[in-house]
C-alpha cells in the first residue's frame, strides 16, 4: 500500500527519535540529591514538608497548624513549654510569672537582653502593643485574650489583667498567636493595635513577606500554597540555630513518604499512622498522642430527636461502643480519652478512670429507653481527616458496633462546610466531631458543659446539671494547680456517667524524621520548634 | 467599529482590502461574543459558588472565634459577605472593569497578586507539555497512518489506547515513584531544588527567568524539575494527538485526488506532505484547543503530586476554604485560557480556510 522510500524509514527514526530523546531529557540528567541535607559548617538547610494548613505569617492572626509551626520560629511568646511536656509554663521573653491569689492579675517580669531581628531592645510596649493587635483584629486568636487587658507599669514589667480569675492563662500564653512583635517596624508598615483595627490595620501583607519577631529564624519568603523559607535570624540574642536555612514545602502525605526515605525532606509531618509502617531504617518514626480528640455526641435536645435525648439512649451508646477497637482505628500512637481532657493537660483522667466498653449493660439500658429500632441520624465532615484517620471510617466502625447492640444508624455523610453549620446551630442527631485544643489548659473544655459553645451544639441547654455547671464554674475560677487538676477531674467522672458526649480518642501525630536528624520533639501547640532540632 | 467604517468605502477598489475587511469583521465578531461569554461565565461561577450548601464563614473561621458576633461580623464586612447577593455581583463586575478581583480570604492578598503568581507556573507546566504533545503526538499520527496496519501502527495503537484511559494522578504518583524514588533520575517535586532561590521575576516562567538572568544553571535545574511533570501531563493529549492525526490523516489518504497524484507517478513525499498534512492538520486544530483544555484539568493533581505552585493547588486550597473570591478568580483565568485558546483556533481556521470566515 505505502511505498517504504528512504525518507519516510529515515523520517520514522526521527519521529521516534524525538520521543525518545524527550523521555531520556527527563531522565537523564543527574539529581542532586546532597542539595537538601546541605553542606557543612556555616550553611545548613533544613526541609520539611507538611500538608499546607496556612493562610498567614501575621502573628496577630494566625491561628492554624502550619502557620502555628512557622510564626513559632520567628516570633517569641512570654512563657513556653519545655519540648513537649505541657504541664508547666517555662519563661521565654519573661523571666518569671506570678498569679495573684484571686487569679485575675498576671504579672510578668521580661529579661532585658532580648532583641528584635533589627537590634531594637524588646521591652513591655511591644508586648502590650502585640496582645491589643491580637484582640483588635478580631481575627481567629482574638478569643485567646478575651477579657484580658495588658499593661505596661515600667519598661521590663507585664501586668494582664483579667475580667475574671483566669488561672489558664500562663499556658494561653505560649499560643504562636501570641509571640511578640517589633511595635515600632510593625507600626512603620501600617500595623496598629487600635480597638478599630480589623478595619485599620494594614500590616498583615507587609507580615507576609517580612517578620518583626525576636525569635531564632526570620522570613525569607512566604505562599500558602507552595513554600515557606526561613533564614537564621542573624542577630538572635539565644543560640543560634543549628540549621541556617529552613524550608517548609507543601506536599502530599504519599509524596512525603517518599521524600524522606530519600532525604529529599528530612522532616515529613502528615503520614497516616498506617502508612508509617515498615518504613526502613534509614529514617526514625516518631508517634505522640496529639490534643486532638474525635468525640460522639447524642443530642441532649428532645425538639432534635425524642431518642438521642433520652439518658437510657445514651447510656446504651456510652456503653456499647467498642472504644479499643476504635483507638486501634486511629492508629499507633493514639490513645484512648478517659476524659474529653486530653492525657495531656493538668486536670486528665487516668486511663484507668476511662469507661469500660458493657455490652449488656447497653442493652439493657437501650430497653429502658423504649428505643423501637427506628433510624438515627450520625452526620459527619465526609471530607475531613485528622492526623490520618478519616471521619468516615470512623462513622462506620461506630454504625457497625451500633448494630450490635440493636441502633440503627444511618450515615449522614457531608463536606465540612455543609455539616459545620449544621453542628453548629445544634441540630444534629448524632454527631462525630473533633475537638483540637485551642490552648493546652483544661478551661479550653469548659466549652463542653450545658449552656457552653459545644453542649449547646450537642443540644445541652444551660442549667441541663446545676451541679455540674456549678463545679465547671469553680474549676475555672480556681488558682491552685492541683486543686483545680482534681475539680476537672471530678467534672470529667460525672460526665462519664451522663451526659451527651462520649470522648472516643486522641489521634497521634506521626512526624518522620531522617536518621541524620536529631532533637525531634512534638508539641502539640507548635508542632515543632525548628532552632532545636540539630 | 470607526476603524472598520472609515476603511469600508476604500475597500472597492481592491481585493485585498475586501479579505482584510473580511477578516477583521470576523475577529471582531468573535471578538464581542467572546466578551459576552465571559460575562455569563462570572455569572454562573457567581451563582453556583453562591448556591453551594456551605459557610464561608464557618470554613475560615476557628471554632471559638465564630461564637464571637463581632468577629463573624467583622469577618463578613471585611470580605463583603454582609451584602446582599445581586449587590455582591454588580460589586465585582465593578471591580473587574478595573481588573479588581476582590481579597482572597485565605491569603488576604488581592486575588489578581495570587493569579499573578500561581497562574505563570501552570502555564509553563502546560506550554512544556503542549509542546512536547505536538512534537510526539503529530509526527507520530501521521506515521500510524501512513503505516496502517504495520506493527508500529498496532503498536501506537496500544499506546496511545493507555494513554488516554490512565489516570493522569496515578501515573504522576507511578512516575515519581520510578523514576525519582526508585531511579533517582528525576529531582523530587517542586519548581526548583529544596533551599534553592528562584530567579528575579520576569515572566515568572522559571526557564525564561534564568535564561533572561543569564544562570543557565537556574535553567537547567528548572527543566529538569520541569520536564517530568509536563511529561506526565503531556501523555494524555499526545495519545490524543496521535490518533486524531492517524484518523484525519487516513480521511485524506482515501481521497480521490491522492489516488490521482500517486498514478500520475507523483514522489510519495510530495503526496504525503504537499496533498495529505496540509488538509489532515486542519481538524487537529479544535483537538489541539480541546487538548490544552484537558491538560488544564489535568494540572490540577499532577500539581499535587509534584507539589508544582500553581493554580490547580490554588484552587484546590480556595474551594476547601469556600474562598469565593479566589473561586471566582480561578474560574475567570480557566475561562479566558480556554475561550481565549479557541478564539486563537477559530482565527487560525479562518487564516488557514477563507470560506470559514463567512459563516
Amino acid at each position: 500500500m505505502v511505498r517504504h522510500t528512504k525518507w519516510l524509514r529515515r523520517w520514522s527514526l526521527v519521529a521516534t527519535g524525538a520521543a525518545v530523546a524527550l523521555s531520556l531529557a527527563a531522565c537523564g540528567s543527574d539529581s542532586s540529591d546532597d542539595s537538601s541535607s546541605g553542606g557543612g559548617g556555616g550553611s545548613k538547610t533544613l526541609v520539611v514538608e507538611n500538608s499546607f494548613d496556612l493562610t498567614t505569617a501575621d502573628p496577630g492572626q494566625v491561628y492554624e497548624i502550619t502557620g502555628g509551626m512557622i510564626a513559632h520560629a520567628m516570633y517569641e511568646p512570654l512563657l513556653g513549654f519545655d519540648g513537649g511536656d505541657l504541664s508547666t509554663p517555662v519563661p521565654v521573653i519573661a523571666k518569671s510569672y506570678e498569679l495573684s491569689e484571686d487569679g485575675k492579675t498576671l504579672t510578668l517580669p521580661l529579661r532585658d537582653d532580648v532583641t528584635f531581628s533589627d537590634g531594637t531592645k524588646l521591652t513591655s510596649a511591644d508586648v502590650v502593643f502585640s496582645f491589643n493587635r491580637v484582640k483588635n483584629l478580631k481575627g481567629n486568636p482574638s478569643f485567646l485574650l478575651d477579657g484580658v487587658t495588658p499593661s505596661a507599669p515600667d519598661e521590663n514589667t507585664v501586668v494582664l489583667t483579667s475580667d475574671k480569675a483566669n488561672p489558664g492563662l500562663p499556658y494561653i500564653l505560649s499560643n504562636p498567636a501570641l509571640g511578640i512583635e517589633n511595635s515600632k517596624v510593625v507600626k512603620e508598615h501600617g500595623g496598629t493595635d487600635a480597638a478599630d483595627a480589623d478595619t485599620t490595620d494594614k500590616a498583615g501583607e507587609w507580615l507576609n513577606a517580612n517578620s518583626a519577631g525576636s525569635g531564632p529564624y526570620v522570613l525569607k519568603s512566604f505562599s500558602t500554597t507552595s513554600e515557606v523559607s526561613l533564614e537564621a535570624n542573624g542577630d538572635y540574642w539565644g543560640d543560634a540555630p543549628t540549621y541556617s536555612k529552613v524550608v517548609v514545602r507543601n506536599v502530599t502525605a504519599d509524596v512525603q513518604k517518599l521524600d524522606v526515605q530519600k532525604g529529599q525532606a528530612q522532616l515529613v509531618l502528615d503520614l497516616a499512622p498506617a502508612q508509617a509502617e515498615g518504613l526502613p531504617s534509614s529514617v526514625e518514626v516518631h508517634s505522640d498522642p496529639t490534643s486532638n480528640t474525635f468525640f460522639l455526641f447524642s443530642n441532649d435536645n428532645p425538639a432534635i430527636s425524642e431518642t438521642t435525648s433520652n439518658q437510657d439512649f445514651q447510656d446504651a451508646l456510652r456503653y456499647g461502643l467498642d472504644y479499643d477497637s476504635l483507638v486501634e482505628l486511629a492508629g499507633e500512637g493514639s490513645v484512648r480519652s478517659p476524659g474529653i481532657i486530653p492525657t495531656l493537660f493538668v486536670g486528665a483522667l487516668d486511663p484507668s478512670d476511662a469507661l469500660a466498653t458493657d455490652v449488656d449493660k447497653a442493652k439493657a439500658s437501650l430497653a429502658a429507653s423504649g428505643y423501637d429500632g427506628e433510624k438515627v441520624e450520625l452526620e459527619y465532615p465526609s471530607d475531613l481527616t485528622k492526623n490520618g484517620v478519616s471521619f468516615g471510617t470512623v462513622a462506620q466502625r461506630i454504625q457497625a458496633q451500633l448494630k450490635e447492640i440493636g441502633i440503627d444508624v444511618e450515615l449522614v455523610p457531608s463536606p465540612i462546610a455543609t455539616s459545620l453549620p449544621n453542628y453548629r446551630d445544634g441540630k444534629e442527631q448524632l454527631g462525630l466531631w473533633l475537638w483540637g485544643a485551642d490552648y493546652p489548659d483544661p478551661s479550653d473544655y469548659l466549652a463542653f458543659l450545658p449552656g457552653q459553645t459545644v453542649g449547646l451544639r450537642a443540644g445541652w441547654a444551660a442549667g441541663a446539671d446545676p451541679a455540674l455547671e456549678a463545679l465547671g464554674e469553680q474549676a475555672a475560677t480556681t488558682v491552685d494547680n492541683d486543686a483545680r487538676g482534681q475539680l476537672y477531674q471530678q467534672i470529667q467522672q460525672q460526665m462519664n456517667v451522663e451526659g451527651p458526649f462520649m470522648p472516643l480518642f486522641q489521634t497521634a501525630q506521626v512526624a518522620v524524621t531522617t536518621s541524620s536528624l536529631s532533637g525531634f520533639e512534638y508539641n502539640p501547640v507548635w508542632t515543632v520548634d525548628f532552632a532545636s532540632l540539630k | 467599529m470607526a476603524t472598520s467604517a472609515t476603511t469600508a468605502p476604500a475597500a472597492p477598489t481592491g481585493g485585498r482590502r475586501i479579505t482584510d475587511h473580511v477578516l477583521l469583521w470576523f475577529v471582531l465578531r468573535r471578538l464581542a461574543a467572546l466578551l459576552m461569554l465571559l460575562v455569563g461565565i462570572t455569572l454562573i461561577a457567581f451563582l453556583l459558588t453562591h448556591l453551594v450548601p456551605g459557610d464561608p464563614v464557618a470554613a475560615n473561621l476557628s471554632q471559638q472565634a465564630v461564637s464571637d458576633p463581632e468577629i463573624v461580623q467583622a469577618f463578613k464586612e471585611k470580605n463583603g459577605l454582609d451584602k446582599p447577593l445581586p449587590v455582591q455581583y454588580v460589586k465585582y463586575l465593578e471591580g473587574l472593569t478595573h481588573g479588581d478581583l476582590g481579597l482572597s480570604q485565605q491569603t488576604q492578598k488581592p486575588v489578581t497578586e495570587d493569579l499573578g503568581e500561581f497562574v505563570p507556573a501552570t502555564i509553563e507546566l502546560a506550554v512544556t507539555a503542549i509542546v512536547i504533545s505536538v512534537l510526539v503526538g503529530v509526527p507520530l499520527g501521521i506515521l500510524a497512518a501512513i503505516r496502517r496496519n504495520t506493527w508500529l501502527d498496532q503498536v501506537l495503537r496500544v499506546v496511545t489506547l493507555s494513554g488516554v484511559s490512565v489516570p493522569t494522578f496515578w501515573l504522576a504518583l507511578v512516575s515519581y515513584y520510578v523514576l525519582f524514588f526508585k531511579l533517582g533520575l528525576v529531582p523530587g517535586g517542586g519548581r526548583l531544588d529544596p533551599g534553592v532561590d528562584p530567579p528575579a521575576h520576569h515572566t515568572g516562567f522559571y526557564t525564561l527567568d534564568a535564561l533572561l538572568d543569564g544562570d543557565p544553571g537556574l535553567f537547567g535545574e528548572a527543566l529538569r524539575h520541569l520536564l517530568l511533570p509536563a511529561l506526565v501531563l503531556a501523555m494524555f493529549t499526545i495519545s490524543l494527538l496521535t490518533r486524531f492525526t492517524r484518523a484525519s490523516m487516513l480521511e485524506v489518504l482515501n481521497n480521490d485526488y491522492v489516488r490521482t497524484a500517486r498514478a500520475k507517478g507523483m514522489p510519495e513525499r510530495v503526496v504525503v506532505f504537499r496533498h495529505v498534512v496540509r488538509p489532515a492538520l486542519l481538524p487537529i486544530l479544535t483537538v489541539f484547543g480541546v487538548a490544552f483544555g484537558s491538560l488544564l484539568s489535568g494540572t490540577v493533581l499532577v500539581e499535587k503530586i509534584f507539589s508544582w505552585p500553581g493554580i490547580g493547588q490554588y484552587a484546590y486550597n480556595s474551594a476547601l476554604a469556600l474562598d469565593l473570591p479566589s473561586i471566582m478568580g480561578v474560574c475567570l483565568v480557566v475561562a479566558v485560557i480556554y475561550v481565549g485558546i479557541n478564539f486563537a483556533v477559530d482565527i487560525a481556521y479562518g487564516l488557514v480556510d477563507p470560506r470559514i470566515r463567512a459563516t
